[in-house]
Formats: structure tokens, C-alpha cells, sequence
């Protein structure tokens, strides 16, 4: 015999009503949970490239001791923005937070060209014309003496390129370079002055983030050789001696501080290196942008060895080449020096004499007092044989150190380093 | 034993009054109960306005990044009106901030967006 069991009925019921209900509450808190934090990231977005837009437009010069503010005056709009020099860029640190929500990015930021100085060429002006044979080739905008260019006859070469030589505008150069930056240039020559109780001794690879305390490593005079490691991020490697680069070594983005470095052959990597004495990258090495190698002596001395900094065969490097000696004594210039077959994509700065062996191509811009060819009979000076110089070659989005002088003051952001 | 299998139509015990009027109410009880979380948890979750609200102002802000017309308006889209403001940053003059306030039809604040930008001749 069935039962009507009316309440019984009516119970199941209620329940089987309230397990849909506190499920349909389970989902609508979570939709909004998520919606709060989806809507809570898009703001901290907001407010992260808010903070990224200040530091490219504002001078950076304000932002060296970091800064906390609300953006709009409002309880969920809080940065923090900070700059660091680092080596001869700068990098930008911002992170926006709201509560314990934060968001951050660490990027290197440089400067577009100033179209107006921005040249293939610029050699100084001694009186002397500048001559050019074999397939050499200048394009772009050239800075050269009021003796002009010519073109000459030398190892059994002729000229054979265009007959316009430099295909782009021709300006008289100074009796000088322009001069570098004294201010990127003092902070680069402070990494020699590292105090060394704030280093530590290298042990083994290593990454550092740019929102923390800069890793000083100090490697030891006795091995100063890095191989079998891997570098990347806030960390100054610094060597009383000469240091050697395997290239089993991955470097990314640190800087390497030396009286002199030798980059040995295969290496491939991203970094800036800055020598006192010398560099020596030989063949087959790949740099990426943006590395930059600088032989800087911010005190002069007549004891020294000449300041050197040679590229070898086929070796790609892509950034900035540049030397620098204060006062130095017009005997002993500053060299640097690339053998045949290499590239350099962006920018060399030679205050002294510029040897080019045949078939470099520089997508860039050249700026020396001196050029220097050697042949296996004589040595020639300010004589261009089997070299590319070429200006438009370069991407319109590549973006320099204000080290140069032809660089505008606005900034951009060369490269993202840490993003969350 | 065999006619009682074959029995067609059992008896079935009926209910009280009491146990159906006791049973409605609590049915009626809980459905309401029911119907009130509903409309709860439907009011209060983001409606497909804000959502619609919020991407309307987001494609206005990227446009407002490569335009250099920097004057206030209200802009009409859909069935929103968006006030547009722009305030010079102490920081430097080529930055501006662009603030945004999404309404609806009955003028309710809708949404919001706020950010700092570069002058787009800069």
C-alpha cells in the first residue's frame, strides 16, 4: 500500500531547491571575485603603464631616489617609480599596487636619434681629405673635412663603388668631436671605484632582479676566467685583472668591469663590458643589442699602455663601440680596431684612431678623429678600403645611449626586462 | 499469493488537510526563498552593461593615445554617454591625464578610466 507522504515530498523538495541555491551562490561569488580581481588587474595595468609613460616623458634625474605617489590622488592608484643607471643606459622600475595587488616592470629605457646630427659619418677635420677605394660605400648623411672626400688607389684597388661616394648630405666637420656625455661617462667610470667591501666573491651562476640590491661579484685575480656560468640581470662583474670570457659563459644584461677583458672565440651573449686598458673580442663572438664595449680612462697617464678595444673576424656586435681617455696624450690615442668581415650594428665612437680591415659593414654611425688602414706593405691614415658605412641601413625603432651625441632627449623604451 | 500480484488498483493512503496545507506553505516558503537569492545574486553580479561599458572605454583610450586633440567632450556610444576630461600632470607637459566616465540612459555611473598618457605629438 502507497503512502501520500505530502511532507516528506515537500522536504525533498526543499532540499534538492536549497542545494541549487547555494550552489547558484557559490557561482555568482566567484563570478564576482574574479570580476573584482579582473577589474583590479585592467586598473593596476592601467595605472603600471601610467607609471612607465612618467618615466619616459618626466627627467629621469627626479626619479634616482624612488618615488611613492597616488596617480589621481585616490586609494587605489598607487605607484612606485624609481631610475637606475646602469652602464650606459638607465633602468626604469615602476609597480603599481592596490593593497596587496601589484603589478611591476623593469625595462632599459634610451633615446631615439636626433635625426638633425645623426650621420654615417663623422671624422674630424685636420686638414687633410678623406680617401676611399675598393668596394667601400657611404651611406647616409657624412661629417667630413672641408678637404672633402676623394677616392684613391690603393692595393692594387680602385674605387668601384658610387660616384657620388657618399650618397646623403655632406657638412664640414670640427677640428673636434662632439663630445660625449660627462655625465654617463662619470657614472661608467664609478664602476671602477666599487668599494670592495660591498662585493662578493663569484661562486657560481647567478640572476638578480633589477628591484633589488645590485650583485657585485668579485672575481678572483688568480682564475679570472668565466665559463661554465650564467649571468643575468643586476650584476656587476668586476676583475682587478685581466678576465677572460668563455664562451661557454651566458651573460644577460650584466655589466663586467676589468682593467682588461678578453671575449673568447664563439661567445654569444648580451652585455656591456667596460675595460680600463683593453678589450678583446675575438672571432666568431656574437653581441647582441644592446651590449656595449667602452675602453674608459677617466684619468689620464703617461705610463699606460695605448687603450685598445679590437673586434674579431666575423664577430656581430649589436650596440655601441666607444673609447674615451681624459687628456689623452695625442701620441698614444685611443684605438679600436675590427678585422675583416665584421658587423656592427649601431654606433661607434673612436676619439682616437678607427682601423677598418676589408668587408666591415657598420649599420650605423661612425664618429672618429682618425681612420687607419693597414696593408701588408704600408700603413695609411684616413684611407676607407672595402667598408660599408651605412646610416639608413638601421631599423628606425633602434634606440641609443644619451652617451652619443646624437641622440634627442626623449626616451623610449629599448628593451622589457622583468614584467609580472 | 497470485491474486494479490495481480491486484490493479491499490489503495493509496490520503494525506490530511493539515499535512497538504503545512506542505504548500513550506513549498511557498522556500520557493520565495529561492526567488530572493536569485534576484540578489543577479542584481549584484556585473551586468554585460559594465562589461560593455568598460571595453567602450578602453577602445576610446587607445584611440585617445594616437590623436592629439586634447579637449573635453561627451561622447554618445551605444546607449552610453562617456564624459572625456584631460588634465595637465605636474610631472612633465608632455604628459596628460585622460580621465573617462562611462553613464547609461539613466545617467548612472556605469564605469571608469583613468590614465596617464603621452602627448601624442611628443
Amino acid at each position: 500500500m502507497l503512502k501520500a507522504s505530502a511532507l516528506y515530498i515537500v522536504i525533498i523538495i526543499a532540499l534538492v531547491i536549497g542545494l541549487l541555491c547555494s550552489s547558484l551562490i557559490v557561482v555568482a561569488y566567484f563570478y564576482r571575485l574574479q570580476d573584482q580581481y579582473t577589474l583590479r588587474q585592467a586598473n593596476l595595468q592601467n595605472n603600471l603603464n601610467s607609471g612607465i609613460n612618467i618615466l619616459t616623458v618626466a627627467p629621469i634625474a627626479d626619479y634616482f631616489i624612488e618615488k611613492t605617489f597616488s596617480l589621481y590622488g585616490q586609494d587605489n592608484d598607487s605607484v612606485k617609480l624609481k631610475v637606475t643607471p646602469w652602464g650606459a643606459y638607465d633602468i626604469g622600475l615602476a609597480k603599481s599596487f592596490i593593497q596587496k595587488d601589484s603589478l611591476h616592470a623593469s625595462f632599459i629605457l634610451a633615446n631615439p636619434i636626433d635625426s638633425s646630427k645623426w650621420a654615417a659619418l663623422y671624422i674630424i677635420d685636420e686638414d687633410r681629405p678623406i680617401s676611399i677605394s675598393g668596394k667601400t660605400a657611404i651611406r647616409g648623411d657624412a661629417y667630413i673635412p672641408k678637404a672633402g672626400v676623394k677616392e684613391a688607389y690603393i692595393d692594387n684597388k680602385a674605387y668601384q663603388g658610387s660616384k657620388k661616394l657618399v650618397s646623403g648630405n655632406i657638412r664640414n666637420s670640427g677640428r673636434s668631436l662632439p663630445l660625449l656625455n660627462k655625465e654617463r661617462l662619470n657614472q661608467i667610470g664609478q664602476y671602477f671605484d666599487i668599494s670592495p667591501r660591498s662585493v662578493k666573491l663569484f661562486k657560481d651562476s647567478a640572476s638578480a632582479s633589477f628591484f633589488n640590491e645590485t650583485e657585485i661579484v668579485q672575481i678572483d685575480k688568480n682564475a679570472a676566467i668565466l665559463s661554465n656560468t650564467v649571468l643575468s640581470g643586476n650584476i656587476i662583474v668586476r676583475c682587478d685583472t685581466t678576465l677572460i670570457i668563455e664562451n661557454t659563459a651566458h651573460l644577460e644584461n650584466v655589466i663586467v668591469v676589468a682593467k682588461a677583458i678578453v671575449v673568447k672565440s664563439g661567445f654569444n651573449g648580451t652585455c656591456q663590458l667596460f675595460a680600463a686598458d683593453s678589450i678583446a673580442v675575438e672571432s666568431n663572438c656574437k653581441l647582441n643589442y644592446p651590449s656595449v664595449l667602452g675602453v674608459v680612462r677617466m684619468k689620464s697617464s703617461n705610463n699606460r699602455p695605448i687603450a685598445k678595444l679590437n673586434v674579431g673576424e666575423n664577430s656581430v656586435i649589436s650596440g655601441m663601440l666607444f673609447n674615451y681617455e681624459e687628456g689623452a696624450d695625442r701620441n698614444k690615442q685611443p684605438y679600436i680596431g675590427l678585422q675583416r668581415k665584421v658587423a656592427i650594428k649601431g654606433q661607434i665612437y673612436s676619439q682616437g684612431i678607427l682601423e677598418l680591415k676589408s668587408d666591415v659593414v657598420i649599420t650605423g654611425s661612425v664618429f672618429t678623429s682618425r681612420f687607419f688602414y693597414r696593408s701588408s706593405f704600408a700603413t695609411y691614415e684616413n684611407y676607407i678600403i672595402d667598408a660599408t658605412l651605412d646610416a639608413n641601413g638601421l631599423s628606425k625603432y633602434y634606440v641609443h645611449s644619451d652617451l652619443v651625441p646624437v641622440v634627442s632627449k626623449k626616451k623610449r623604451v629599448l628593451q622589457w626586462l622583468e614584467k609580472n | 499469493m497470485v491474486r494479490e500480484k495481480l491486484k490493479i488498483n491499490p489503495s493509496v493512503n490520503a494525506s490530511t488537510i493539515l499535512e497538504v496545507v503545512v506542505s504548500m506553505l513550506m513549498i511557498l516558503i522556500v520557493f520565495s526563498i529561492a526567488m530572493t537569492i536569485f534576484a540578489n545574486v543577479t542584481r549584484a553580479s556585473t551586468s554585460t552593461k559594465q562589461i560593455n561599458a568598460r571595453t567602450i572605454l578602453n577602445e576610446i583610450l587607445t584611440e585617445a593615445e594616437k590623436e592629439s586633440d586634447y579637449t573635453n567632450k561627451i561622447i554618445a556610444i551605444d546607449e552610453f554617454s562617456i564624459q572625456q576630461d584631460f588634465k595637465p600632470r605636474p610631472e612633465s607637459a608632455s604628459l596628460v591625464e585622460i580621465d573617462m566616465i562611462a553613464f547609461d540612459a539613466n545617467g548612472l555611473k556605469i564605469a571608469e578610466l583613468k590614465k596617464v598618457i603621452i602627448k601624442a605629438d611628443e
